[in-house]
């Protein structure tokens, strides 16, 4: 028997297809906008991570959230010129917790979604340098600040991207 | 047919009670987490096969390896420990076979040694007598004691036995017979008793029956040694007027026509005077009771008899 919150919340449904396109549009972003804007900012940035998050914390399915990041998450790495499966495991994470957090949280203040996403960034920057760390010879070292702008950033844009979102979901 | 506005794809989905295989509450209670379980597990698989350390070797297979090398090393180190084992057992087994081999070798080797070693000693002695019998101005016969004759006069308890008699190995069929001097190489025995075809009773000097002609080296002083008491022979017929030293040797005078002159017999040890003569206590120079080879003097012709006489003069 799942556990689910006894306060009243609500309950959002998004066409499968909408998902779809968040995801690609996402993907095409991670990819293209580095090309455009300062390397440090662009960085920083993580489209896909957003997409899991929102839909996660929509969904409030734990499996759902799991198969989601999971599978944003190997993309992104087959994408990228990293090992495939470092992004996967974070993200696969992520959005476990989030469809966690999204039974024991109110989630339409804003207040909310700003901490819930900057603390889902930050495990996801800490569960990328602690699989370097356990699996790489020689790991990158921990950057705090980097982490913390990363942290900044990507709230920035959630903030922004979750207004968009909002638009294409209905009352279940 | 799948609607996907159906509320039932936002609303979290309520686990279904089957009636199919027996799963534990536990892992039912929390499914999403073993799944997320299973997820990162095979997305840490995939991983392991493309990282690689230590010159391309693949993550997979470090962490093998890294995972049996105790084993490994375990099972190694204990068959290492029972191949030694067994190997040192065998080896104690083989070192006490061999301990036990050594062990009869050195009883052999020991026995051999005292058989030789007494062999030697009697060379020694044979050799010893051998070159006093060539020294010697008269012709003498060798022999070996084969028995001892205890004094009848013993006593039951006394811790020493004195012999008064012996017995020897050669008799008349080598030319002996009775009366006949008997020494050794330290000095005078005894002389022949009885004498039978192959063997022959000596009469030592120690027997109360005995009497051998004397004198004392240093006071050239005349007497009769009779057997005494314990070991000890008594000097007699020395008058108490007569000076006679503790210490001074005995030897024969040749007068009682049996011993040659001049023959070792003993040293005076204890010196007394009596009512008329001394009593003078001589301990004989040979052990009379550790014989085992002694010379028999035969009976030298009238000339060997001069000859003899003129030589051992003092």
């Amino acid at each position: 028997m799942p556990t689910t919150s006894h306060r009243p919340v609500a309950v959002f449904q998004v066409h499968p297809a909408i998902l779809a396109i968040a995801a690609l549009v996402a993907m095409l972003l991670q990819t293209l906008l580095p090309l455009k804007l300062p390397s440090p900012l662009a960085g920083s940035m993580d489209f896909p991570l957003l997409i899991v998050i929102y839909f996660a914390l929509m969904r409030r399915d734990k499996v759902f959230g799991i198969a989601l990041g999971t599978g944003l998450g190997l993309l992104q790495d087959a994408l990228s010129h990293g090992y495939i499966g470092i992004f996967g495991i974070a993200k696969a994470i992520v959005g476990y917790l989030a469809a966690s957090a999204s039974t024991r949280f109110e989630l339409e203040s804003l207040l909310a979604r700003t901490v819930l996403t900057g603390g889902f960034v930050l495990v996801h920057s800490l569960c990328l340098a602690a699989l370097r760390h356990a699996l790489l010879e020689a790991p990158p070292p921990f950057q705090p600040i980097a982490t913390a702008s990363a942290v900044l950033v990507n709230v920035a844009l959630g903030l922004i991207l979750f207004q968009i979102l909002d638009r294409f979901r209905r009352p279940a | 047919m799948f609607d996907p506005n159906s509320p039932d794809l936002t609303r979290p989905v309520q686990a279904v009670p089957h009636e199919g295989p027996d799963m534990p509450a536990f892992v039912r209670r929390h499914r999403s987490f073993f799944i997320l379980l299973v997820a990162v597990a095979a997305q840490i698989l995939l991983l392991s096969f493309q990282i690689t350390r230590n010159n391309h070797v693949p993550l997979i297979r470090y962490w093998a390896v890294e995972a049996f090398d105790p084993l490994e090393r375990s099972l190694g180190g204990l068959m290492k420990v029972s191949a030694t084992a067994y190997r040192t057992y065998g080896h104690l087994w083989r070192a006490e076979q061999e301990n036990q081999e050594l062990h009869v070798q050195l009883v052999a080797a020991q026995a051999q040694i005292q058989r030789l070693g007494e062999q030697a000693e009697e060379s020694q002695r044979l050799r010893a007598l051998l070159d006093f019998k060539s020294q010697l101005p008269f012709q003498t016969a060798a022999a070996e004691v084969i028995a001892s004759s205890p004094s009848p006069l013993d006593q039951p308890g006394e811790n020493s036995r004195v012999l008064t008699a012996i017995v020897i190995d050669k008799g008349s069929d080598s030319g002996l017979t009775t009366d006949l001097a008997v020494i050794t190489p330290e000095g005078v025995v005894g002389k022949i008793l009885a004498v039978f075809p192959h063997s022959a009773q000596v009469l030592l000097i120690t027997d109360p029956s005995s009497g051998v002609g004397v004198t004392l080296a240093q006071s050239r002083l005349q007497g009769i040694l009779k057997g005494g008491s314990n070991s000890f022979c008594d000097l007699k017929y020395v008058m108490n007027e007569e000076v006679v030293n503790r210490g001074e040797a005995v030897v024969t005078s040749g007068l009682d026509q049996v011993y040659p002159k001049g023959l070792p017999v003993g040293n005076v040890v204890n010196i007394g005077d009596g009512s008329i003569y001394k009593t003078i206590a001589v301990k004989p120079s040979v052990d009379l009771n550790r014989l085992e080879m002694v010379l028999v003097v035969l009976k030298p012709t009238a000339a060997e008899q001069q000859a003899q006489n003129l030589s051992l003069r003092p």
